[in-house]
């Protein structure tokens, strides 16, 4: 009786603080989750859970994802609950499903979506029992927080209910072996033309079989680990897909998705970056897990549109002023928008202004990271500037002399507002700043002045 | 010249290997050799100038200590005779006595330094470092999930000013034998520290060379060794 009390009174306590927060138009995604577990530990064992619960975890793309899965149910007419407009976390998740239950604690949704926080699954797991579970890669992240990837798997590993169906992705010889008794299916994009046996980046978590740590040889590989690899000296290697991309199309922006029971559909490519092609593939396993056909997916697919925080272009004067978001210390996050950014075409000038600001105000920003990074694919030519600034500039300059930039080609300042003011902007140029995730006014008061100093010298 | 880096396949988080870059960048005659587990040791059948090891998962800890183990008498004694050794990060719990892990086992090590890692996988300490390497400031950070204690005959390789020693409550922080260094610092050790780098390029035969990009190196240093020195500033992430 005293259970369900508590219970009660977190629930109500929860929602109470759901509802001040968002008539103070605060974000109401977190704190209400904290008051409820804080008043009730195993509120998230107690409040009611949709009867289909999707989650989606992984070091990469679960937001994306997730995202995308919920949009293709509500398109088909699914009344869908899910965290995407907060946290990822135990607190999140219990405001998720206080926000998604009844005065008395019933589930009101048959159906939720949701990201979860790889670190958090011994706290979500134990209470919540996903129909399916989306693990879309894992890499190495904080090094604080995450330490390694196969830390990070055991976490997962510990946690994930033995009755939960796993979707992995075969190309990921670390997150693919995860909880080898669940049952699963994996999904792989096949064969590109951008792929390479060797590895050229800097992170290659996984450099050994991990049965007899013999040699792996790679037929194929995306970047990093990914890819597909077999032991030299055992039988160990990576695992058939049951849904496989093929036929990627940048230009057409389409990709074809077979599963192993013969069907198949043509998929709408949502971004010609290498993640987002894996995105759609983990979306059409899911969701053909979870029941949907592939032609519902791929036409409810092509009426979504991608939210992308992470990259946006736009025209100031004469040049095009592009945002690539880098997560903070995370070097794997680093290293694509490096490579991507690098490769497009035309010259391009850049911001490094990827500073962790939150630390900075307190500690200093650990910065080991940026020698797990792929600086290197800004030595790349077309690359023409590139400015340091935040408080970590002098570590990004030398970073970046390390990565073989001629000195001739860096500028640094401490201050990021200087920052814009060392472009050139020249005609037909892209001007790239990477950004971390703590400082957006900041970041936004730059971009407008990088768009004010591009009109200033189109004008002249 | 040669400079050994002993296992990268597993043993390369962090950013450690750029240490053994760097310094190449400074010696560019210098021949790198990577050494993988199932290979023989170069070190043991010839003269090496550093052998390295850098940081790794703790399922690498035991794959490298059983790589290491068959050659230990032969370790000890090029360890006796000077070979300089750089281990970063967790790498310095291979040469300890024994890991113990709380709620569980004790995983025996090398046993050449007579020192014990208490391991909480649940918890992991992170930190900024500094310290003293002779007359030098040592900067860099720590992240891990255990510590050293014991170990009161084991020399030290630096003696701490702020931040975690061996434990949080030991000023001696990691290894210091004739020319081998272990140290729970980790990363780029070196081209955050330029003056313990041109010291470590003298020990392996460098003579005066100077670090590659000192004056960048040295700003980079500056600016975050007054960061360190600011007493307002917290040492433990939390």
């Amino acid at each position: 009786m005293m259970r369900k009390l508590r219970f009660l009174l977190a629930l109500w306590l929860g929602k109470c603080a759901r509802l001040a927060l968002r008539v103070l138009k605060r974000n109401a995604t977190y704190f209400p989750g904290v008051v409820a577990l804080k008043i009730c530990p195993d509120f998230l064992g107690q409040v009611g859970k949709p009867e289909n619960i999707i989650a989606v975890t992984g070091t990469n793309g679960k937001t994306t994802v997730s995202n995308l899965i919920a949009d293709v149910l509500t398109d088909r007419g699914h009344k869908v609950l899910s965290n995407r407009l907060g946290s990822n976390v135990a607190a999140g998740i219990a405001t998720t499903l206080l926000s998604g239950s009844s005065l008395s604690g019933k589930a009101r949704y048959k159906t939720a979506v949701l990201e979860i926080d790889e670190r958090s699954s011994k706290r979500i797991y134990p209470y919540l029992k996903p129909k399916l579970l989306v693990i879309t890669n894992l890499f190495r992240d904080s090094i604080m927080r995450n330490a390694h990837p196969e830390y990070i798997a055991s976490f997962i590993e510990q946690a994930v209910p033995r009755e939960t169906k796993l979707v992995l992705n075969a190309d990921d010889l670390i997150s693919s072996r995860i909880a080898p008794e669940n049952k699963r299916v994996y999904f792989a994009v096949d064969r590109m033309d951008t792929d390479v046996v060797e590895c050229v980046n800097l992170i290659n978590d996984l450099q050994i079989c991990p049965i007899c740590s013999g040699e792996l040889v790679y037929d194929y590989r995306r970047y990093h680990h990914i890819g597909r690899a077999r032991c030299r000296d055992c039988d160990f290697k990576s695992p058939e897909p049951d849904y496989l991309g093929t036929d990627v199309d940048t230009a057409a922006m389409t990709m074809t998705v077979t599963d192993k029971q013969g069907g198949r559909a043509v998929y709408p490519l949502l971004s010609d970056s290498v993640f987002n092609i894996y995105n759609v593939v983990t979306v059409a396993a899911a969701l053909h897990e979870f029941g949907l056909s592939h032609e519902e997916i791929a036409g409810s697919l092509r009426r979504t549109k991608i939210v992308e925080t992470r990259y946006n272009a736009r025209q100031a004067g004469n040049v095009r002023v592009v945002m690539q978001m880098s997560k903070d210390k995370n070097a794997l996050a680093g290293s694509r928008a490096f490579d991507y950014i690098s490769q497009l075409p035309g010259e391009k000038e850049i911001i490094l202004m990827m500073n962790c600001m939150e630390d900075q105000k307190k500690w200093s920003e650990n910065t080991t990271w940026l020698y797990d990074c792929d600086f290197e694919f800004l030595a790349r030519e077309g690359i023409t500037r590139i400015v340091c600034t935040g408080p970590r500039a002098k570590d990004y300059y030398l970073r970046l002399l390390i990565a073989g930039v001629p000195e001739e080609k860096l500028r640094c300042t401490m201050s990021e507002l200087d920052a814009p003011d060392l472009l050139a902007y020249n005609p037909g140029e892209s001007v790239c700043l990477f950004y971390g995730t703590d400082a957006l006014d900041l970041v936004y008061k730059v971009q407008a002045k990088i768009i004010r100093c591009a009109e200033e010298a189109a004008a002249k | 010249m040669t400079i050994e880096i002993l296992f990268p396949e597993v043993c390369n988080l962090y950013g450690d290997l750029m240490n053994v870059e760097y310094l190449r960048r400074a010696v560019p005659e210098a021949e790198v050799v990577k050494t993988s587990l199932k290979a023989r040791p170069r070190f043991l059948d010839g003269d090496v100038s550093l052998v390295y090891i850098s940081s790794m998962t703790e399922r690498a800890q035991l794959l490298a200590r059983d790589a290491l183990m068959p050659h230990l008498d032969a370790l000890k004694a090029k360890i006796e005779d000077g070979m300089p050794v750089l281990a970063t990060g967790n790498a310095m719990e291979l040469f300890i006595r024994e890991i113990v892990d709380e709620g569980g086992g004790a995983t025996p090590m090398l046993g050449l330094f007579d020192l014990v890692a208490r391991r909480a996988m649940e918890r992991r300490y992170n930190g900024l470092y500094l310290g003293k390497f002779e007359d030098m400031d040592i900067v860099g950070f720590k992240s891990q999930f255990s510590h050293a204690f014991g170990g009161e005959d084991v020399p030290a390789l630096f003696e701490t000013v702020r931040g975690a020693g061996r434990n949080p409550e030991e000023k001696r922080e990691g290894i210091r034998c004739k020319n081998f260094m272990a140290t729970y610092v980790l990363g780029p050790l070196l081209i955050l520290n330029p003056p313990f780098a041109r010291y470590m390029l003298r020990l392996i035969g460098a003579g005066d060379r100077p670090p590659a990009f000192e004056k960048a190196a040295m700003d980079a240093y500056e600016l975050r060794l007054a960061e360190f020195k600011d007493a307002k500033r917290g040492f433990t992430y939390g």
